[in-house]
């Protein structure tokens, strides 16, 4: 029997829920994804299953023979090797006839298997002027674009920063990036705009997501300085940032590459999850 | 009288009101390790008593870029003019030589009134480039400020040549790089000329900010915050997590003053002023 008593009770707890905020919509805007890297202490399968649960839709930087896996847990391997290395990469004529036969090789595979993205480098300088470099990348990825066109698999080249992690990397600012992708003028031939080597770099992370939008494929997350977790112990606040990519109808990944200090890491994730879940 | 019934009531508003209570209570601890400042500026519209009174209140200690008649108001208080500019101009600043004897005879005249009123801080500036190179510019700013640099010390005022973008806001402004400024402080070599090191202006130009504030902490005599992209309030919309920075500033032992620069856009300025505070409170 409802008392005036147990109404004013009842009354009571329903407001006192009303002021724990609503859960998130169960749709997210931003698909999210994790590198495999810094989880290698998980086995893929526990990786993946612990994704699933968290509403986590793809791993990055896995290599073919990991797909299958990947994809039995519905899961999309959402960045993968496309040709050559951090060091070695597009910005030298000599190492394009190796690099378009592995980035077509790559193409092929992605394609055939719906995978969506893979990814290249510039290479270090080793004292090559940036406009000489630029002009290489370009050469080297209109050999390629037309097959990333066909298979409908994006090539992402990633900026680095080459003043803590990778010194004397070519690819260190967007400028220099989109410039090349303007040039190849293919929508499959696009930037791995990585964070938190961008806020080490360059910073304005918001404005220069927001004026290059057309020719960022694919993000990369990271903690700054440290690259820990992405939480209040860093500087960048990645739900504005993250908001913002939001807002701007990306539909790629926003793939998580933190290595976590906390014991638990998969909380770590978690919790990076629900910081970028806007 | 307090019956069961209307105790369950004033419990059930309590139970309610709680979670705006909360962050109103923090304000009575003390004012953390960071001694925080506002500057006048970005709250135009409200009276220089009133803005005083609530910097007071909330727990600031200074008011930035006010002005010697200014100062009896923000001193009855009991706060500091924590940044003075005097006559000083962005764009014409020390990198060009033919300005350095009036700028050298009106930063004398500052200075000698703020020491003689116990201020700390006066603001200077690089100019802007208007096709000169950086190397000469700093030279030029080098050979000015060691024209300054002994009468700054005699007087105890420090002179903080401020680091402004020159991508958004100060377009030509030449110390648009904490490099530039602190090889220039390095050359001038006095523990009164220093930089103002503006964390939002930093972070359009070059980011990294935590470490760049480490790397160069013994030339940084001052900072200044301020949301990016837009340069509002330090709160969810804007890209950078104001607590750590904060922190890792306390950290380094930092005696100077953290001034906010923000223009708050929401409708109650000096709310947005006291969750800047309290953000940065470490």
């Amino acid at each position: 029997m409802i008392t005036r008593r147990s109404a004013i009770r009842t009354a009571t707890a329903a407001l006192a829920a009303a002021a724990v905020p609503a859960t998130p919509a169960t749709s997210p805007r931003l698909k999210q994804a994790v590198c495999r890297g810094p989880f290698r202490k998980y086995t893929l399968d526990e990786l993946c299953q612990h994704c699933v649960r968290i509403g986590i839709k793809g791993i990055d930087l896995v290599d073919h023979t990991e797909w299958p896996t990947i994809q039995k847990y519905g899961l999309v391997p959402a960045m993968t090797p496309g040709a050559g290395n951090i060091p070695d990469c597009w910005n030298r004529l000599d190492n394009h006839e190796k690099l378009v036969q592995q980035m077509e090789e790559n193409l092929n595979r992605a394609g055939a298997a719906g995978v969506p993205n893979v990814i290249t480098f510039s290479g270090n300088r080793k004292g090559m002027p940036d406009g000489e470099g630029l002009e290489n990348c370009l050469k080297g990825l209109n050999r390629v674009k037309k097959l990333a066109e066909e298979k409908k698999v994006t090539i992402n080249l990633e900026l680095l920063n080459s003043k803590v992690n990778h010194k004397d990397y070519m690819a260190d600012h967007t400028a220099w990036g989109v410039e090349l992708c303007k040039r190849v003028d293919s929508p499959r031939v696009k930037l791995l705009y990585d964070i938190y080597h961008m806020q080490i770099m360059e910073g304005d992370v918001i404005r220069t997501i927001r004026d290059n939008f057309a020719w960022l494929g694919h993000f990369h997350t990271g903690g700054n300085p440290g690259r820990h977790e992405i939480d209040g112990t860093q500087e960048l606040n990645y739900r504005a940032v993250a908001a913002a990519i939001a807002d701007l109808g990306f539909t790629d990944y926003l793939a998580h590459e933190f290595s976590p200090t906390a014991p638990d890491q998969i909380k770590s994730l978690e919790k990076a999850y629900e910081i970028c879940n806007v | 009288m307090i019956t069961r019934r209307s105790l369950l009531r004033h419990t059930a508003a309590a139970v309610v009101a709680a979670p705006v209570i909360a962050p109103m209570a923090a304000v009575a601890a003390p004012g953390g390790r960071l001694k925080q400042s506002v500057c006048r500026w970005c709250y135009s519209k409200t009276s220089l008593d009133d803005l005083c009174q609530n910097a007071q209140r909330i727990g600031l200690k200074g008011i930035d870029l006010v002005n010697a008649p200014d100062w009896p108001t923000v001193k009855k208080y009991g706060l500091v003019p924590s940044m003075v500019q005097g006559n000083g101009r962005i764009p014409d600043g020390f990198n060009r030589l033919e300005n350095h004897d009036k700028l050298i005879s009106d930063l004398q005249e500052l200075i000698t009134l703020v020491a003689d009123a116990k201020a700390p801080n006066v603001i200077a500036f690089s100019g802007n480039r208007k096709g000169m190179p950086d190397g000469e510019g700093l030279a030029n700013c080098v050979t000015g400020l060691n024209r300054i640099k002994k009468f700054a010390e005699e007087k105890g005022v420090t002179v903080n040549l401020e680091l402004l973008n020159s991508k958004v806001n100060h377009k030509d402004y030449m110390a648009d790089h904490v490099a530039w400024g602190a090889e220039m402080c390095k050359k001038v070599d006095s523990p009164r000329v220093k930089l103002l090191y503006d964390i939002y202006h930093m972070q359009i130009m070059e980011g990294d900010i935590i470490r760049n504030i480490r790397d160069n902490y013994a030339y940084l005599g001052h900072f200044h915050t301020g949301g990016n992209p837009d340069r509002h309030e330090l709160n969810d919309k804007q890209e950078l997590n104001w607590r750590a920075i904060a922190t890792a500033i306390a950290d380094l032992g930092y005696q100077g003053y953290f001034a906010h620069e923000f223009i708050p856009v929401a409708p109650e300025p000096l709310k947005s002023l006291e969750e800047a505070f309290e953000l940065c409170k470490v």
